[in-house]
């Protein structure tokens, strides 16, 4: 089916241009022409441009939206869009053309609220199977939202439609199966096909394994050398070597900086000064220089506190303007 | 050469999620109970927080006045033994505050210092909890799988957190590792100042 084709074809990449043109090819009925002219009624033009969505696929959803939450309507509109021949195929289109349009619909925040109570409705018998590559090409960003559909969907039902969708998405919604499992009393055949327990305890467990993954795949990601490892244990070897290392860091610089301290005051106001104003970075350098090859090394002389109320006056002027910068930054905290 | 003391960090993204795909997760995830998600928007936000310059500028003024407060309170007193083990722990009081009491552990590590310092003004022993400690390793303890073990080294490590459940053990663990990265380089740029502004002193000292 060209259609068919037009779509995988863009499974790889965002859609947009692509999929007008695609469409466009195919030389779809008048009334799809009037569908492209519809979405200024629903939402504005700017629904479309923000989705970045074709506009014919835009108005397909909107077309939907207006319409009541049925499987009848979505067939009927698809039925009016496509040729009979497209019309088995379109109708598992529509499913995911608004899964993707729904994704993207929620990452603006426009759209998010104004649709929010209509598409989730509206979705569900429109949801998932077709664009399996679309949604295997996303499926980071149609996860949640397809979790958003499963736990929307419990209330327009139509099961057969969901143990339909779900088969066709289950290679790539895994993690769909949290949400899905929280709303037990549908489900529960669908999840017998699928092979796994129904009872409060295994839902229980699975959603804080759900959880636990997660957290350990943000730890993964901020420790280096993480991501080739396999198992938990090994992972945690991971964390665990390289908080340690990090700890022993900061014991090796809180050694080097003992050693330094006593120069922590002459150097302080200069450093500060100089961070912002690179121009006194040689003579501050040299100044400090000498006056600290005159005076003792010691730190803990007094000398060095009355040094350091000269030492004071001459950085004072460029001081000002750099620390009262960095304690605005502060105060901002 | 001053100039690199404070490098500018690139936000290095820590997964693949955009900052729009997060926002999206959030308004999402309010009829969604997916775990992920959230733990996922979270810790993105704090672990964005530790790499900022800002934060890092922030954390070496309050570091550099937090010695020179130590210094002169160990002038006064007039003894110069324990410079580095003090100095680490102003750095980690420092880091502490920095993160504003949102975490387990920032609140951990003030709270220590507070009843170290009130131990010392009562003179009360820890006896109990080295009694305790003791009874535990003297019973019989069967072998907790690998992964738990791990888990209790894990809880020892990040200060204030030897009791705390699994999925908030490792939230505080990413968050303590990204505030201990920002310390690392903070500390490493001001002893390099400080090294590199008067290097010959300390060879030609007394």
């Amino acid at each position: 089916m060209d259609l068919t084709q037009g779509f995988s074809a863009r499974s790889g990449d965002g859609p947009c241009r692509e999929a007008v043109t695609g469409l466009e090819s195919l030389n779809f009925s008048d009334g799809f022409r009037q569908l492209v002219t519809m979405p200024p009624e629903n939402t504005g033009s700017s629904f479309t441009a923000l989705l970045e969505m074709p506009a014919t696929q835009a108005m397909e959803l909107l077309h939907f939206t207006d319409s009541s939450s049925s499987q009848a309507n979505v067939n009927r509109v698809a039925g009016d869009i496509a040729p009979h021949t497209l019309h088995n195929p379109f109708r598992r289109l529509t499913f995911p053309s608004n899964s993707l349009l729904l994704d993207r619909a929620a990452r603006f925040s426009v759209i998010a609220t104004e649709q929010n109570g209509n598409i989730p409705g509206d979705s569900v018998p429109s949801n998932s199977g077709e664009n399996l590559d679309r949604v295997k090409a996303e499926p980071s960003e149609s996860d949640p939202m397809m979790e958003n559909q499963n736990s929307t969907q419990n209330q327009n039902n139509s099961s057969g439609k969901r143990k339909e969708r779900e088969k066709k998405v289950k290679s790539s919604t895994k993690k769909t199966k949290s949400s899905e499992e929280a709303e037990k009393l549908p489900y529960v055949h669908v999840r017998a096909r699928r092979g796994q327990a129904t009872d409060n305890h295994s839902l229980a467990e699975r959603a804080r394994r759900e959880k636990i993954n997660a957290r350990m795949k943000l730890l993964q990601e901020l420790v280096p050398g993480c991501d080739k490892i396999q198992g938990t244990a090994l992972v945690l070897d991971e964390i665990i070597n390289h908080v340690q290392s990090l700890q022993r860091q900061v014991e090796m610089l809180s050694m080097r900086l003992a050693a330094v301290n006593p120069r922590i005051d002459f150097k302080l106001d200069s450093i500060l000064a100089s961070e912002n104003g690179s121009l006194m970075d040689g003579s501050f350098n040299g100044e400090s220089y000498h006056e600290l090859q005159q005076w003792p090394l010691d730190g803990y002389h007094q000398p060095v506190w009355g040094r350091e109320e000269d030492h004071h006056h001459q950085a004072n002027f460029l001081m000002a303007s750099a620390c009262l910068q960095q304690y605005q930054v502060k105060m901002e905290l | 050469m001053v100039d690199s003391l404070f490098p500018s960090i690139e936000n290095t993204g820590d997964d693949d999620a955009s900052p729009e795909s997060s926002r999206k997760k959030r308004r999402i995830s309010e009829t969604s109970k997916e775990a992920e998600t959230e733990a996922r928007r979270t810790n993105e936000e704090s672990l964005k927080r530790w790499r900022t310059n800002r934060v890092q500028q922030i954390y070496s003024c309050k570091l550099v006045e937090a010695l020179r407060r130590v210094r002169q309170r160990s002038n006064d007193a007039g003894k110069v033994s324990g410079a580095a083990r003090e100095i680490r722990e102003t750095a980690d009081r420092v880091l502490a505050a920095s993160a504003r009491g949102t975490t387990r552990w920032s609140r951990a590590i003030i709270a220590t210092r507070v009843r170290a310092r009130l131990k010392k003004h009562r003179k009360a022993k820890s006896t109990g909890n080295i009694k305790s400690r003791k009874a535990t390793t003297e019973t019989k303890r069967i072998k907790l799988p690998a992964v738990e073990r791990k888990l209790k080294i894990l809880g020892r490590l990040v200060p204030g957190c030897r009791k705390v459940s699994v999925p908030n053990l490792l939230d505080e663990a990413t968050d303590y590792i990204a505030a201990l990265e920002m310390q690392v380089r903070a500390m490493e740029a001001l002893a390099e100042i400080l090294a590199t502004a008067a290097p010959r002193t300390t060879l030609t000292g007394p």
